[in-house]
């Protein structure tokens, strides 16, 4: 997790000395005297509000933090969907402080493939329980559909550069889980019954065993948790942007027992604004 | 799409790599295998390969047979675990010292010996028990009336003690597995129930059903499980994974058998479906009886073990009995909608002789290097997961009379 970090830094703090020399060199009297906070600002005053249209590629996984011990290796991870289409209103309320409010649909997921160890599994299916501690490889595919509701405190870092921070709320209109269990590539797949000592079910991808349907049953219609973003105005009207959606608050709700530990939806997304 | 897999390619072991945590001890604590060290195996053992036994994971009883007059006394033993469990040998006073491999334990007298394992995260333990047996020499003709039964450890299904001559001296059947996929079943829901004075002289009998095996059993593609009364082992453990394989059939036998007796009823359920539950037009579920000879050890000395997927087909076969059944040309099974089995819902009393397709070795069959099979199933094809959910075959008074 440092790293990711570091390399979120070191990436933003080198825009930034561009962008810094380049704000130099145009005040320099080029452009005739005017200020770049005013030229690259809101459409009118540096008080003003404006919209923001934005088009995004979305990335990322849906994860329980910290991965527990149980997963022992990531063997396979590749996005589902992954658009993102949103709309900002924002006012400044001074010349580098502002709020915005937004709304971003979204189509996100991710299919990936896991060897656990000694993973907890309690299974319902129509009141037959099997429960117990699986090891092998276990396969999840998640897709969401749904609005995220950003409300931001917005900093203008530099004339060109924006951050911002604040809560959001997701609301999904459709969401899938599936899933299933075998042996990993070492021929090793099997659930021992209620304790690491009790039967011992054999698994194989010959005939996997599915998750039951009703997993997304089992999934809550919001999610609450924290939005991280970077714009950066390329263009008069066109901005660069990434942001990052952190989830806080557990995707199951919590009277579902088949997954032992809390997830959260953590996605980021790269794209294109326009600035009216 | 090519953006989508570089970034995924970019982000994910930067991700996960930070992520994974250090490995847990292991929690599993099974004694995978057995073995004897003897200098001379045959002067005790009936094949080599009984020196050393596979335990299955839900077994926790290991017997070894000898010859009657054998003794093996001291002698190092080997045990096979799960990774990172240590075994410890519990003394007559109560006590227990950490056992080593390659240690002489004394197997004298049919004494039997404690062993108990310990998870790496010292958490979860099982005993085991080993001991050594003198074989006792059986009579041949064998008889079945199936009067006592118990429920299993677990409480959950019954079971039917028989012949010493019989793997673990018990009647086998699917009830573990069918635990597996219907966890909420009680004891008369079973496929293998026992049915009190339902028997053909008012005694009790056995009563084999074809059962829907739920939401677990849709999950996995195993819709139904048959009746079922078999000698050897049912390892529970592969009951998902290759059923068929699951099925280890057939024990040990000292005697030519030439004829089967079998009192039996069926009642086929109302359709027959297929492995997809979807309904086959036309035919009409078949129950199944067989008694199988096979050779248990190869010319080079390795075992052979019949199983659910070969019953019929292993070149290792040397006699069989089975129920009439349409065949194909090429011996395997036909699906019918006129079996020619002769069963009806009435009692009546079935023979089967037993046909041999090759020479049974008088010195070889003393010195146990064949296995006797009988099988018994409401759905011949319920292996593969077809038959009529609802076919009942009642079983009652087996007889094998041997040469």
């Amino acid at each position: 997790m440092k790293r990711i970090i570091y390399l979120f830094a070191t990436f933003f703090f080198l825009t930034l000395s561009i962008d810094a020399r380049q704000d130099n060199s145009s005040s320099a009297g080029v452009t005739g005297g005017q200020d770049s906070w005013q030229k690259w600002g809101p459409t009118a005053g540096l008080k003003a509000g404006g919209v923001i249209v934005r088009a995004g590629y979305v990335i990322g996984g849906t994860t329980p933090l910290p991965l527990p011990a149980e997963i022992r290796k990531i063997n396979e991870f590749s996005p589902r969907g992954g658009i993102s289409l949103g709309i900002d209103g924002y006012r400044m309320i001074s010349k580098r402080w502002g709020i915005s409010l937004g709304a971003h649909f979204f189509w996100e997921g991710f299919h990936t493939s896991a060897d656990v160890k000694n993973y907890y599994v309690w299974l319902e299916t129509e009141g037959e329980i099997t429960k117990g501690y699986f090891t092998g490889t276990n396969v999840t595919n998640t897709e969401m559909w749904g609005v995220t509701l950003p409300l931001l405190a917005t900093f203008r870092v530099s004339p060109r550069w924006n951050i911002s921070v604040g809560p959001y709320m997701s609301c999904y209109f459709k969401q899938t889980f599936t899933g299933e269990v075998y042996d990993n590539k070492d021929g090793i797949g099997y659930l021992r019954e209620d304790s690491p000592v009790g039967n011992k079910i054999l698994m194989s991808r010959e005939n996997p065993t599915p998750y039951p349907d009703d997993f997304a049953d089992h999934m809550l219609p919001l999610n609450v948790g924290i939005e991280i973003g970077g714009d950066w105005k390329a263009l008069p009207h066109m901005n660069v942007f990434g942001k990052l959606d952190w989830g806080l608050t557990n995707i199951w709700s919590p009277s579902f027992e088949a997954i032992s530990f809390r997830m959260y939806p953590i996605y980021a997304t790269i794209g294109v604004a326009y600035r009216y | 799409m090519r953006l989508k897999t570089f970034a995924a390619l970019a982000l994910t072991p930067l991700f996960f790599a930070s992520c994974i945590q250090d490995e847990e001890p292991n929690t599993e604590c099974d004694i995978e295998a057995v073995a004897l060290h003897l200098t001379s195996p045959s002067s005790c053992f009936f094949h080599d390969y009984d020196t050393l036994q596979t335990v299955i994971p839900a077994d926790s009883i290991i017997v070894f047979t000898i010859r009657s007059y054998a003794d093996v006394g001291l002698v190092p033993l080997s045990l096979r675990t799960t990774p990172g469990a240590t075994v410890y040998l519990l003394k007559e006073d109560g006590s227990e010292e950490l056992f080593q491999n390659g240690s002489l334990v004394d197997f004298s007298n049919e004494e039997i010996r404690w062993f108990r394992t310990v998870s790496e995260d010292k958490k979860w333990s099982r005993s085991y028990r080993i001991q050594v047996r003198h074989d006792k020499p059986s009579e041949g003709n064998l008889s079945f009336d199936f009067e006592d039964y118990r429920l299993d450890a677990t409480g959950k299904y019954y079971e039917w003690p028989a012949t010493e001559v019989f793997t673990d001296a018990m009647w086998k059947n699917g009830n573990p597995g069918f635990k597996i996929s219907k966890s909420s079943a009680q004891p008369m829901e079973y496929p293998s129930t026992p049915v009190v004075g339902g028997g053909p002289d008012g005694s009790n009998c056995v009563k084999l059903e074809t059962c829907d095996t739920g939401p677990f059993g849709k999950m996995v593609n195993m819709r139904l499980a048959s009746g079922s009364m078999f000698n050897g082992i049912f390892d529970v453990s592969n009951a998902i994974k290759d059923a068929l394989k699951a099925t280890l059939m057939g024990s040990p036998f000292t005697h030519k058998p030439e004829q089967l007796r079998i009192w039996l009823r069926y009642e086929p359920g109302s359709f027959f479906q297929d492995r997809s539950a979807m309904p086959v037009e036309g035919i009409v579920d078949e129950p199944d009886v067989y008694v199988v000879l096979y050779r248990n050890e190869d010319p080079l000395g390795n075992k052979v073990q019949i199983d659910g997927g070969d019953v019929m087909t292993n070149p290792f076969i040397v006699g069989k009995g089975r129920l009439p059944h349409h065949l194909n040309a090429d011996g395997s099974d036909q699906l019918s909608g006129n079996p020619i089995h002769g069963l009806t819902s009435e009692w009546q009393e079935i023979i089967i002789p037993v046909v041999y397709t090759e020479e049974v070795d008088e010195t070889i069959l003393k010195d146990k290097g064949y296995n006797l099979l009988i099988s018994i199933a409401s759905s011949w094809q319920g292996g593969y997961f077809q038959g009529a959910v609802g076919s009942k075959l009642f079983i009652d008074k087996l007889r094998l009379f041997c040469d």
